[in-house]
């Protein structure tokens, strides 16, 4: 590789900031290249036109020059025909007289400014005014005779350019010769009538210095002589005389008809560098119009990244504008992409109202916003019995449900930014609340939004709803303190009973910190084995002994002592913590049992939670083995609320656990939903009578035929009867009366801790031993 | 110098040969009378051409007495701006006619030795004449017109005649012995434009050669 090549893919390979100074630069440097090869060419091709032409001008010249002495000896023999044809002049000559030749060759000499004038005559004499320097006759005479008239001849002042004219008296006599020596003067004389500067010697050739002897005549050639360049060329002369070899050497300076050119070599290398210049900065601009839409886009690129909106303007419809247009387009339909993505970010599938990042966000903004002495109000909404929908008319059902209820809260309360939270939960937020406003109405207003008649499947249903509502800034100041604070006010108001509505106290506050914290000790206990059981006995009439007994759990609270099942198992219902706890009854139950005497069976309450989650049947089988319990003696209680969910999920479970071998009772038969359909799809081994039917039993005259009922059907259904909560011998009797067949409650026992076992049934408990008397 | 068939030349030839048949019938004559001397003279330049116009003169040793009679005019006419005859043998003492034939004036002059003279110009159908009494050759020029030439031979020998075209003259009537043959033209390139050569007259008819340089 040339180092020219290197040095230009150097170039290349240079990394200049910007793509347009890098084209620029490029087709500058190219466009210099070529350029300077151009004008480096050119240069020396002027050079050489310029000493060819020089060379040629030389050429013509010499002719000119020829011409010139041609003219001068033309003029000279024009001059001295005249003088031969005169005829006094020939006349004299033609009879010899001397005196009046050399009077009229003086004045003929006078008159041409010619140096030398004599006549030559026929026989070979010279007639001159002055003969002296003329040159010998014999010299002159052949030339003269054989018709020569003109060429040069060696005078005694050197070379002389002569003619000659024929005297004829009327014939030829003789000769009339002039001359005229050529030298510095007349030969400087003569080089002014040449077009160009010219040096002009007229030498014999002998005498000439070695180099120009040699040279060629007619020729021009170059030679450098004290540092400058000169042109020759060298020509014969005609001669007049014998004997004689004169050369012309005409000489012309090279630097003076060079000189024109190197100015224009000047203009050409002015020229070159002004087109690059101009190649430059015309590049330059291609260039800019090139990168300066790409500099937009990037700048527009990164703008879009920063989230900001831009828009290009097409200014053309070539390529570039087409960008524009296709980059614009793509924005715009980023634009829309990431509007919907905001959009279903922020808003419910669902409803299509705002979700609660929405709500959230929208909650803080009008926060920021409230003025002093207007409210905030945030209320949580929870549909209530909204699962009994979803799962008695299906989710599509439901969905609808939520969606109408949607509707109603936006057209009820168009001032309100409406939210749902997630399955039946809604929020409202309602700001510019005036403080002497009626919070009563406003809420009563909600309230009423849910009364509003519904169809769902071209059925009429009805709505209710629970609503907890916080207000801004008596209940907090900040979006996220109010709505902890509603959802605890909803909580309260789900507790109170449904379809009501609860402002936010402090004190929910509190008893939702006390619930957290029986939660987390609930937690612990699970760990760490804070529970145990309690054992209350079973007697059954027929057999009168007691046959079995309920496991009751106990939670012994390390700093409240003793906490209520009534207090934390709800809670540990709501947490889900129901399924651990519920094992570890079902496993400490039936390892207790073991210990018992085998006609004495142990019944455990089952949660409808613990009942739905997974593996119930694994959880008992496992309980089972482990204490080596027979399964006929564990009693599965169970209550209504199991059918709520799936029936056939339910039946499908009962069925499993029926065919371990367990005893599976229906706990607090007569509330909730009870439905005979029950009683008929399972065969129950036991129905526990609710206590609230019990207690009736003193106080309602119909007590005794609910009770008849419910041990007649359940006769009949070849199921046992139990009735719980027994506590005078009055209840003792009607139960025994209408045919109940077990008895549990105070009357014979409280439940007790599980070393207590063993001894009431050795000593027997309660009423059982005056029974027993 | 080759022979020029320009108009003087041509008029020139025409009288040339008018002589010359003369002088054969003249020699026919002589053959039938006495088989008098007869010399037939060719002159012929360097290359062998003729040479016209050309005087050839027999200078016996003893000349014959009495008065020259040259059997053409004793004149020179001017006419188409050229002499005519170019070139007239002429006995010394003859008078010359000039006639002017031209429609432009002439002059006439010599600057011959043996006959310098200046005629002023004359017009049409005018006549000068000159009285020639010197032997030798006299160059005739116009003033006027440059290239107007005219040559008189003035001699003293009756044996004379110049060449025709064919560069033949014959001299008749010389008695036998040794001459000396004298050959003139302008454009001889010797002194004087003559040469000369010794000659043996046999008597009879005779023929001789004479090569000459010209110029």
């Amino acid at each position: 590789m040339s180092p020219v090549l290197r040095s230009v893919a150097r170039l290349l390979a240079w990394r200049f900031g910007t793509l347009s100074a890098r084209i620029a630069l490029l087709y500058a440097g190219l466009f210099a290249v070529v350029l300077g090869v151009v004008v480096s060419l050119a240069a020396e091709g002027l050079s050489r036109f310029g000493e060819a032409s020089a060379a040629r001008d030389l050429q013509a010249n010499a002719r000119v020059f020829d011409e010139i002495l041609a003219a001068r000896a033309r003029q000279m023999g024009d001059q001295a025909g005249v003088l031969a044809h005169d005829f006094g002049f020939r006349q004299a000559v033609a009879t010899g007289d001397a005196p009046t030749i050399a009077s009229a060759l003086a004045s003929l000499e006078e008159r041409v400014r010619s140096d030398m004038a004599f006549v030559l005559t026929l026989e070979g004499d010279v007639l001159a005014a002055d003969a002296s320097g003329v040159p010998a006759p014999q010299t002159l005479w052949a030339r003269l005779d054989a018709g020569e008239t003109r060429g040069i001849i060696a005078s005694g002042q050197g070379l002389a350019l002569a003619a000659a004219a024929p005297i004829e008296a009327p014939d030829l006599i003789g000769w009339l010769v002039i001359a005229q020596p050529l030298n510095r003067a007349e030969l400087d004389r003569l080089v002014e009538l040449a077009p160009i500067a010219l040096e002009a010697q007229v030498a014999e050739g002998s005498t000439q210095p070695e180099w120009l002897r040699g040279a060629a005549a007619n020729a021009v050639f170059e030679r450098e002589a004290a540092g400058e360049r000169f042109l020759y060329h060298v020509s014969d002369l005609a001669v007049l005389q014998d004997g004689i070899a004169p050369r012309l050497v005409l000489r012309h300076d090279l630097a003076d008809s060079l000189a024109a050119y190197a100015s224009l070599k000047w203009w050409l290398t002015l020229l070159a560098a002004g087109g690059i210049v101009l190649v430059l900065g015309l590049s330059w601009k291609v260039a800019r119009s090139v990168t300066e839409p790409l500099q937009q886009l990037d700048e527009a690129t990164r703008l879009i990244g920063q989230g900001r909106e831009v828009s290009l303007t097409v200014e053309t419809d070539d390529e570039i504008g087409r960008l524009a247009d296709s980059f614009n387009q793509m924005v715009a339909a980023i634009e829309e992409r990431e509007r919907q993505i905001i959009h279903v970010g922020l808003h419910d599938g669902l409803t299509g109202l705002p979700n609660r990042k929405l709500f959230t966000e929208q909650l803080a903004n009008v926060l920021t916003r409230r003025r002093t002495g207007e409210q905030v109000l945030v209320a949580y909404v929870d549909l209530d019995d909204f699962k009994m929908v979803n799962d008695t008319l299906g989710h599509p059902a439901g969905d609808a449900l939520l969606r109408m209820v949607a509707e109603h809260l936006k057209e009820d309360l168009p001032d309100a930014l409406i939210a749902r939270l997630g399955g039946d939960e809604f929020a409202v937020l309602i700001d510019g609340i005036d403080e002497k406003a009626s919070l009563g109405n406003i809420a009563d207003r909600l309230q009423a939004c849910f009364n509003r008649p519904l169809t769902i499947n071209g059925q009429a249903a009805s709505s209710s709803a629970s609503i907890g509502i916080a207000l801004a800034p008596g209940d907090g100041e900040d979006g996220i303190t109010l709505m902890k604070n509603a959802d605890l006010a909803l909580y309260r108001a789900k507790h109170e009973g449904k379809s009501t509505y609860h402002f936010f106290e402090p004190a929910l506050d509190e008893a939702a910190r006390q619930r957290r914290q029986l939660e987390l000790d609930l937690r612990a206990a699970i760990k760490e084995g804070g529970f145990e059981l309690n054992f209350q006995p079973l007697y059954s009439l027929a057999e009168k002994r007691l046959t079995g007994f309920e496991a009751l759990i106990r939670w012994n609270h390390i700093t409240r002592g003793r906490v209520s099942p009534a207090e934390f198992i709800p809670l540990a219902e709501e947490t889900g913590l129901i399924v651990p706890i519920g094992e570890w009854v079902l496993r400490e139950a039936c390892h207790q049992a073991s210990t018992w005497p085998s006609d004495v069976s142990v019944a455990v309450n089952v949660s409808p939670k613990q009942f739905a989650a997974t593996g119930i049947a694994s959880v008992v089988l496992s309980a089972l083995s482990a204490s080596g319990l027979a399964p006929q003696r564990l009693e599965l209680e169970i209550t209504e609320s199991i059918f709520i969910a799936d029936v056939d999920t339910t039946l499908a479970t009962l069925h499993s656990l029926r065919d371990l071998g367990v005893k599976i009772a229906l706990d607090d038969f007569g509330t909730g939903y009870s439905s005979l359909s029950y009683l008929r799809s399972f065969p129950f081994d036991k129905v526990k009578i609710d206590k609230s039917f019990v207690e009736d039993l003193g106080t309602s005259g119909n007590g005794h035929a609910v009770i008849r009922a419910i041990t007649t059907l359940a006769a009949a259904l070849g199921m046992e009867t139990l009735a719980e909560g027994v506590e005078d011998i009055a209840q003792f009797e009607v139960l025994e009366r209408e045919g109940c067949q077990n008895i549990q409650g105070y009357l014979f026992s409280r439940p007790v801790a599980a070393e207590a076992v063993a001894g009431l049934l050795r000593d027997g408990v309660g009423y059982q031993r005056q029974l027993r008397a | 110098m080759p022979v020029q068939m320009s108009p003087r030349t041509a008029h020139g030839a025409l009288l040339a040969a008018l002589a010359a048949v003369t002088a054969a019938l003249g020699g026919v004559f002589s053959v039938t009378a006495a088989t008098p001397a007869a010399l037939r003279v060719q002159v012929v330049d360097e290359r062998g051409l003729p040479v016209r116009d050309a005087v050839v003169e027999l200078h016996a040793s003893k000349p014959p007495a009495g008065a020259i009679r040259f059997p053409w005019k004793m004149g020179m006419a001017q006419k188409d701006q050229t002499f005519m005859p170019g070139t007239l043998i002429v006995a010394r003492g003859s008078t010359v006619a000039f006639p002017n034939l031209d429609n432009v004036r002439h002059s006439i002059y010599s600057f011959s030795k043996p006959a310098r003279f200046e005629i002023e110009l004359y017009g049409r159908d005018q006549t000068r004449t000159h009285t020639f009494n010197v032997a030798g050759s006299v160059k005739l020029g116009c003033n006027i017109h440059d290239e107007m030439r005219g040559y008189i031979r003035v001699t003293d020998m009756p044996f004379a005649g110049k060449t025709d075209q064919n560069g033949y003259v014959t001299l008749s009537g010389m008695a036998g012995g040794a001459a000396r043959l004298t050959v003139w033209h302008p454009a001889l390139r010797t002194p004087g434009n003559e040469s000369a050569s010794a000659i043996t007259i046999t008597g009879g008819a005779q023929n001789h050669k004479l090569k000459v340089a010209l110029r």
